[in-house]
């Protein structure tokens, strides 16, 4: 037995040894981020190497937004927030409008229907990036906000996580609140949507990350400099002449917040949304 | 519900209402637009002249045309890499994080888990830092092992340091995927098993493995999706470099249409982006529609 014993607690012991170290790996770039983003620019890559900075340096926060006239970061970062916002509200709209439809109501088609948007799920963003392009165009929504948003605001698992969710929530409440004679869409929103809480919470932190991420879609529908979203912003900060090391560290920086904010309050639901995407076995 | 207890049918027709903007919006802005990447796909067009109808020749072209074709490989290349690595540690580190033994679960799975929150260009510039030649990973290298490779500027390291940031940055999220699978098996199974003397192994392979089927299937395939069309990491860390050798199919999707203004060509890329998934996704279908509840 205290064999046994002896064994369990050498292998804890190894096992806590070994996620500290990978911890530590998953996080230190993110610290080093930090750190070096208020370094000087000539001890950013400078050898020898040194993890705190040998002279701290506050400024590179304060000139990414006083002194690149060319890359207008107050605005770029406005732009990120309205986009994300909206998007996210959208996307919370349709999931769960649809959602609530395919799942409470029995119409001629539902399951053909349902078929079609989880069909949709097949075409990746990058197969259907150049025609959608023509068709933002067309529709005139070039360098606006609802060009970018409107394509990014769609998903399918959105609608079937939203469906799954509304599936399970029992019909009796729906039922009841009829024979008191409330009409559908008051009971769509004042019992419906609050009972889905969770989920459209966690679908909220997924659609947030996703879309205050974007890269490739605002960089073909956004060529105003005026209209670019952040992550474009700094991809192409990065790749000027002489950019300072420590100001694009600092903008990377900033570019991170928003996300981990809204992490540390919703992470419950995030890996709850993670997870439902896992489906049981 | 089945039971149509009420049966009032254009109460039930209200579900029309609650799907038609989705069913709208999908049609304009994802089912029409794939339908059209089909059709631009035959076409020579720049955006500025008419269109022009020619057949097959894009697709012929691109047999021919090393640059898709080493863009093609370079793509097969980096997912294979990437979902193999990403899979297996997601499935190492949940086993370990699921462990009995271990407390503070949360909060160590949060660490590892941390990468999948930041922004993917903001991890690209610290690590294209930490890369350079007298950054952070040659310096650590070197003194470790004595030697380190020049990750960005030789074509046979780069699309390395590219799968090493995609892993580190994509592990968490499937981990997560894995550890709810892992608590959705019965503890009493391993119970039984333990009494009945099976150890670690056999309960892995006979217990665990089985039981999370699904879960593996679904992990891997989203994982394959996503890694397929992977875009930022390559423009931001190595632009498609050096010599193209990150160069990977979205690259050069965006590349074609909005530098060489080449929207036929490009569409035709697309196609083959698409129906390389197809396989993938159709099987992804599958396991969302078995997973639907109330079929």
């Amino acid at each position: 037995m205290t064999s046994y014993r002896f064994r369990e607690r050498v292998l804890r012991a190894i096992l806590y040894v070994l996620i500290a170290a990978l911890g530590a790996v998953f996080v230190f770039p993110f610290l080093w981020m930090i750190i070096s983003s208020f370094k000087l620019n000539r001890d950013v890559l400078a050898i020898p190497i040194r993890f705190f900075p040998p002279e701290w340096n506050w400024m590179s926060y304060v000139n990414v937004f006083t002194k690149f006239p060319d890359f207008n970061f107050p605005r770029l970062i406005l732009n990120s927030l309205v986009v994300t916002t909206i998007a996210v509200l959208f996307c919370l709209f349709l999931a769960a409008t649809a959602g609530y439809g395919f799942a409470k109501y029995r119409f001629k088609g539902n399951n053909v229907l349902f078929t079609i948007v989880l069909a949709t799920m097949m075409i990746s963003f990058e197969a259907i990036v150049v025609p959608l392009f023509i068709l933002v165009r067309q529709l005139g929504m070039q360098n606006n906000y609802w060009g970018l948003i409107i394509p990014e605001s769609l998903t399918a698992f959105g609608v079937f996580m939203m469906r799954q969710f509304f599936y399970a929530l029992p019909n009796d409440y729906i039922e009841s609140a009829r024979i008191d004679g409330a009409n559908e869409y008051t009971i769509f929103v004042k019992l419906g949507l609050p009972m889905a809480k969770t989920a459209l919470l966690a679908l909220v932190i997924f659609h947030a990350q996703w879309v205050w991420n974007l890269l490739l879609w605002p960089m073909i529908v956004m060529s105003n400099p005026d209209m670019r979203v952040l992550p474009q912003g700094i991809a192409l900060f990065k790749g000027g002449y002489n950019t300072p090391y420590p100001e694009q560290l600092a903008v990377s920086v900033i570019a991170c917040l928003p996300i981990l904010l809204l992490y540390i309050f919703l992470s419950k639901y995030f890996v709850k949304g993670i997870a439902m995407t896992g489906l049981k076995g | 519900m089945r039971k149509a207890s009420y049966s009032v049918n254009s109460l039930q027709k209200t579900g029309y209402v609650f799907i038609l903007p989705t069913i709208i919006i999908f049609s304009i802005f994802l089912i029409y637009p794939m339908i059209s990447a089909f059709c631009l796909s035959f076409f020579d067009w720049n955006l500025l002249n008419p269109m022009k109808f020619v057949g097959f020749k894009n697709f012929v072209s691109m047999a021919g045309d090393g640059r898709v074709i080493n863009s093609y490989v370079g793509t097969l290349h980096f997912s294979l890499i990437s979902v193999m690595a990403i899979n297996v540690l997601a499935f190492l580190f949940a086993m370990m994080l699921s462990s009995r033994l271990i407390q503070y679960k949360n909060f160590l799975q949060s660490l590892i888990f941390l990468p999948v929150i930041l922004s993917i260009v903001a991890v690209g510039v610290v690590w294209e830092f930490m890369f350079q030649s007298t950054g952070l990973i040659p310096i650590i290298l070197r003194k470790l092992i004595g030697i380190s490779p020049a990750w960005l500027t030789k074509s046979s390291a780069a699309p390395y340091a590219i799968i090493i940031v995609y892993v580190w940055k994509s592990v968490g999220y499937y981990m997560v995927i894995y550890i709810a699978g892992l608590m959705d098996i019965p503890v009493t199974y391993y119970e039984a098993a333990r009494i009945d003397g099976a150890g670690f192994w056999s309960q892995l392979f006979y217990i665990t493995i089985p039981n999370l089927r699904n879960t593996i299937a679904l992990g891997v395939i989203s994982c394959i999706i996503f890694t397929f069309g992977q875009f930022s990491l390559q423009y931001v860390i190595t632009k498609g470099g050096p010599a193209r050798s990150t160069e990977v199919l979205s690259l050069l999707i965006f590349k074609e249409a909005f530098e060489f203004s080449k929207f036929g060509y490009s569409a035709a890329i697309s196609v083959l982006f698409f129906l390389t998934l197809l396989v993938f996704s159709v099987f992804q279908l599958r396991l969302f529609k078995s997973g639907a509840v109330g079929e």
